[in-house]
């Protein structure tokens, strides 16, 4: 039992990590090499990942024109990104100007000869079998390769979740001390009363009983 | 446009629901601390007066009104996330 327990906390907590470490903003600085939309089918198994049909990059579910941006990162790794709109629910980058993110990355399009290093602040993964890029958010010029970016949001949303969970922990236990425990103190009185009274009844009875 | 109006419906009724809940844990902290300093003794009058009274200053004090800022606090969120991923 104690092994289940522990068991089902391990899947949460990695689900829960996997799930913030998408949606989450992350920075890489890399060298952007191409920028270009492609007619793209999006599949039953990979359409989580994609904008939602009612954004504004999206008219059609299944087959449509996606812009993507693709670049190089200073160990010569390559990576694509997709830049589509997210919409106004999820997740929650409130990103409509895809079209002006696809100029800027245009814009800073360099050589290996004059590379001009960007931080592109994305979300998502990037699993070439399953076909998920993920999205560019915002592209910022760099000093260079090895430029630090510190991650504010990433921590404010961190702090303000612990905050959160803080928070609603304690809101439960206020509820469970002030409402369960005296509902629950109440019933198991009423229910001595009621053993109290069968109880004088059966008491009752047994004095006609024949003493042995 | 369709989107951001039901994300303000939808999102007001979420923050009223947080609202709530909030409203009445606080009231709830207020009211065992109530309670707990009169039982600690040293107060005079009836337990129930002492308390009523207690709440009915929580009521009007600036704590209770800060509650709205489950409404605000988000609102404000969203129009910096927006502002600093369409606008910079």
């Amino acid at each position: 039992m104690q092994k289940m327990k522990w068991a089902v906390w391990i899947v949460v907590i990695l689900f829960v990590a996997a799930f913030l470490h998408y949606e989450l903003p992350r920075h890489d600085i890399v060298r952007i090499t191409n920028t270009y939309n492609r007619l793209t089918t999006v599949g039953s198994e990979n359409s989580w990942a994609y904008a939602s049909p009612d954004t504004g990059t999206a008219e059609s579910t299944v087959t449509r024109d996606i812009r993507f941006i693709e670049a190089v990162f200073p160990d010569n790794s390559v990576i694509v990104y997709r830049n589509e709109d997210t919409g106004w629910v999820w997740p929650p980058y409130f990103k409509y100007d895809s079209s002006n993110l696809q100029a800027v990355a245009g814009n800073l399009k360099s050589t290996e000869a004059a590379p001009k290093w960007v931080s592109v602040t994305h979300y998502g993964w990037r699993f070439p079998f399953l076909s998920i890029y993920p999205n560019a958010v915002s592209i910022k010029e760099v000093a260079g390769p090895n430029a630090t970016i510190i991650p504010y949001v990433t921590i404010v949303v961190l702090a303000a979740l612990a905050l959160l969970l803080f928070m609603v922990r304690r809101m439960w236990l206020q509820f469970w001390e002030r409402m369960v425990d005296p509902a629950i103190a109440n019933a198991e009185e009423a229910q001595d009363r009621v053993k109290g009274f069968f109880g004088r009844i059966g008491a009752w009875f047994a004095t006609w009983r024949r003493k042995s | 446009m369709i989107a951001i109006i039901r994300l303000v419906f939808f999102g007001f009724i979420g923050l009223t629901v947080v609202y709530w809940l909030v409203a009445l844990y606080s009231r709830s902290e207020r009211r065992e601390k109530l309670e707990k300093e009169f039982d600690a003794g040293g107060v005079e009058g009836v337990r129930d007066d002492y308390i009523k009274a207690g709440l009915d200053h929580y009521e009007h004090g600036l704590r209770r009104k800060l509650i709205v800022l489950v409404y605000i606090i988000p609102a404000l969120v969203v129009i910096a996330t927006v502002y600093f991923v369409d606008y910079q």
